[in-house]
């Protein structure tokens, strides 16, 4: 890893080389560093708490109820007989140890719901960790109270990817999820009057490239589609109309100017819309 | 032969497409059949459900598999198909989508079985070997690969997990499931011992045979301390006369003496006295009817695993086994009466080679355990909390994703085995294809294994004699010669068995129609 560094030298900005664990300057000698430190990426995050800088141990995490701080047991083939077993009888008392209050399961139990939503809703990482954490705060405004937990699951997602601008529709969350439609509906209305999270309107434009995929058009349809979205989002025509309705005529109506073939049933399916709604955006688009 | 028709044989040998051959036929047979073979292994799921009065029992039976080829999700949802280039260049994994046929069955022994839920479920994503059959490259022309900014010259083989490319090394085992007989040291006097790596489904046993000073058999398996009596064991399996036990080992005079002294001093002399026998060895202590069935468990379930087989009845395959420990013995003796020499490990006639693909069977094996396990635990969770049971909810697609992509990313192999996945090395060209082309004992370089170093004549024509690394690895990592071919094992062992027993061969179980048409 003996790389000459991007730096120059401070004295006489003179090129620097780096031989094994001296950092000399090429022109006038100046040892600017004697010590091999890995200036690689840390994996640790210090984003969220600049407090306590260690940097021993997993990072930290939001999506587990021990924030990632777990001990396990390990095995080891070496172990046989006597002491095996009971290594193996730590290891269930331990487990069971790690959940001490009714509150910890429930987020164990939400969070496992979050993270299988998460993937078999293909979103990124990041929004398992702030929904993890969205819970968390739903959890200490006690939110939960006579409210279902895997309505709070699907909410905290789905509110999430409306944060994060990778918007879901409601029908597309509830078909992953456990909770039935009406549970996180509740839970939703709750933790949005309760915790302030910061959505305004669904932008259009953040459905478009997963239709697109998904009804097979080219690139250059989606992008003329997206162009349409942004139009109207700015004139304010997207107002009291369903984003996902919007997003469904804008592609329906690019596909049209590029002679691309694509029917407004199949584009009000893939939307979750009725073909009228289709229809009346894009009545508005080409006016 | 001449020069130049030689010459024309040795490059269609080298040429590109064979480069990484062994890589790619062994991985498309795992995607091809392997998976498939340990799903219908695994067969069914089963839950706690049930266990409680007035519950119905609930188990997830698994059906067919299918992998699609690789593509990446992107943030905003849309999926595409994805190109090695860009899984390298973008540090994501060059991994393709798995399905798998689930359904809910509620109901058992007593009540009917009801199907409340049956899909195709998305279970995982399974890393794909770049120029495999399910590659998104595989069958592009040079000037397509050149338009979507693939090299047209590199030889694939390996994987791509997070952006960074990893090959599998091919290693080098000891051949299971054969009779190996060797001298051993027991106490200071020379014993001799036959072994058996016993392997069946990713459980290996080893089981052994010893002629101890006094000349009685000892056999040794998993689950059972110590050693037992070879004949209580035999008798155990439904051998049980003197004569026949003496003939199934050997018609040679001097062995049949050998056998007598065993048999005088035999502690039982029938089946169910032998079990009990058995019995108080391996659950000593216990009431005498568990003591019975705990025998009879680990007779079937950790003697000879590989002798088992689908559609045998147990009945067969124990007397089978009997056979084979019979086998075993006269290997004992007839090394201990000098008529045949100690088996050589080194002999690559007692090697087999474990390519990618026996790899990744062996890795998607506990990935699938893995996630059964979590299917069977959301389950029971579902169902406590009275939800509606269905596929798509109790199946979480990370678990085996991460149990796949996990192992190849840091080459920490199921079994405990590290450095199994290797960073292609792409110093230069020549370097790649070395590195795919390159096998590793498993033997400790911190040992002087001098025999295992050498050269063996058997080598000839399959390993490079001079192509190994200079120092603790000497001859232990080893590269494939130009002309070697790599056989793999049959897709249908039935079919091959059918074929050998209307060819003459007697006594193969499970084959009954084709005997009588010999006789």
């Amino acid at each position: 890893m003996s790389q000459a560094r991007e730096a120059e030298c401070p004295e006489c900005s003179g090129r620097l080389n780096t031989q094994g664990t001296e950092t000399v300057c090429g022109q006038c000698g100046l040892v600017v560093d004697e010590y091999r430190i890995d200036h690689g990426p840390e994996w640790r995050s210090f984003a969220d708490d600049d407090t306590s800088p260690e940097r021993t141990g997993a990072p930290l995490t939001q999506s587990r109820h021990d924030r990632g701080l777990s001990t396990d047991i390990g095995r080891s083939t070496r172990i046989k007989g006597r002491k095996r077993r009971r290594l193996s009888r730590m290891r269930t008392q331990h487990n069971r140890a790690q959940i001490s209050t009714k509150r910890e399961r429930n987020q164990v139990y939400a969070f496992t719901e979050i993270r299988r939503l998460v993937g078999a809703l293909s979103l990124p990482r990041h929004v398992r960790e702030s929904a993890c954490s969205l819970f968390r705060s739903a959890q200490e405004a006690d939110l939960l109270r006579g409210r279902s937990l895997e309505g709070f699951a699907s909410a905290t997602v789905y509110a999430t990817c409306r944060v994060c601008s990778v918007s879901r529709t409601v029908d597309e969350v509830v078909d992953a999820a456990k909770a039935s439609e009406a549970e996180h509906r509740a839970a939703y209305r709750a933790l949005n009057r309760d915790l302030d999270i910061a959505t305004g309107p669904i932008h259009p434009v953040e459905y478009i490239p997963r239709y697109a995929s998904e009804l097979d058009v080219s690139e250059a349809v989606r992008r003329n589609a997206e162009a349409h979205a942004r139009r109207l989002r700015e004139s304010g025509d997207t107002a009291g109309r369903n984003p996902s309705g919007v997003a469904a005529a804008c592609l329906y109506t690019a596909a049209r100017e590029n002679g691309a073939s694509l029917t407004q049933q199949d584009a009000a399916d893939v939307a979750g819309v009725t073909p009228v709604t289709v229809r009346n955006t894009y009545t508005l688009l080409t006016e | 032969m001449n020069r130049e028709s030689r010459r024309t044989i040795s490059r269609e040998y080298f040429s590109q497409e064979r480069l990484a051959e062994h890589h790619f036929r062994s991985f498309n047979a795992f995607l091809d059949r392997g998976m498939q073979e340990v799903v219908d292994e695994k067969e069914r799921i089963e839950t706690d459900i049930g266990d409680k009065e007035g519950q119905e029992p609930v188990f997830v039976e698994l059906g067919d598999v299918r992998v699609e080829t690789p593509r990446v999700r992107e943030a905003d949802g849309s999926e595409e198909l994805l190109y090695p280039q860009e899984a390298r260049l973008r540090n994501i994994t060059y991994a393709a989508p798995v399905f798998m046929e689930m359904a809910i069955v509620r109901g058992g022994e007593e009540e009917e079985e009801v199907v409340v839920d049956s899909t195709e479920t998305k279970v995982g994503r399974m890393p794909i070997m770049v120029g495999s059959r399910k590659c998104n490259i595989a069958e592009l022309t040079r000037e397509e690969l050149i338009d979507i900014g693939e090299d047209p010259v590199d030889p694939g083989g390996y994987f791509i997990v997070n952006g960074s490319e990893r090959v599998l090394m091919t290693s080098e085992d000891l051949a299971p499931n054969k009779i190996l007989a060797e001298y051993d040291t027991k106490y200071g006097d020379e014993i001799q011992v036959a072994k058996t790596f016993s392997q069946r489904r990713g459980y290996r046993a080893l089981v052994l045979c010893e002629r101890n000073r006094e000349g009685i058999l000892e056999v040794s398996f998993p689950s059972v301390s110590g050693s037992v009596d070879f004949v209580t064991l035999v008798r155990a399996l439904g051998l049980e006369s003197d004569e026949e036990i003496v003939h199934r080992v050997s018609d040679d005079p001097e062995i049949v003496k050998f056998m007598l002294e065993n048999l005088e001093m035999a502690e039982v002399q029938t089946e169910e006295e032998a079990i009990e026998t058995l019995g108080k060895r391996v659950a000593g202590g216990q009431g005498k009817n568990y003591q019975l069935k705990r025998a009879n468990y680990v007779i079937d379930r950790y003697l000879l695993p590989h002798l088992h087989e689908e559609g045998v009845d147990e009945e067969e395959v124990r007397i089978n086994k009997a056979y084979y420990l019979c086998r075993m013995a006269e290997a004992c003796f007839e090394l201990a009466l000098e008529r045949r020499e100690a088996d050589d490990k080194d002999h690559y006639a007692n090697k087999r080679l474990k390519v990618s693909g026996d790899l990744m069977r062996d890795l998607f094996r506990t990935a699938l355990n893995k996630l059964a396990r979590d299917v069977k635990y959301q389950l029971e969770r579902a169902n406590m909390r009275n939800r509606q049971l269905t596929v798509n909810t109790v199946v979480r697609s990370d678990v085996l994703t991460e149990r796949l992509e996990h192992p190849i990313a840091t080459g920490n192999w199921v079994g405990g085995r590290s450095g199994v996945s290797q960073l292609v090395d792409r110093t230069d060209y020549m370097g790649v294809l070395s590195h795919l082309r390159r096998l590793r004992s498993p033997l400790s370089r911190s040992q002087p294994h001098f025999e295992a170093r050498d050269l063996h004549a058997t080598q000839w024509g399959r390993i490079c004699p001079s192509e190994t690394p200079e120092g603790p690895n000497c001859g232990l990592v080893k590269n494939f010669a130009q002309a070697m071919e790599l056989s793999q094992n049959v897709e249908d062992e039935q079919g091959l068995k059918r074929e050998l027993a209307s060819m003459g061969v007697e006594g193969i179980p499970g084959i009954e129609g084709v005997d009588s048409m010999a006789d």
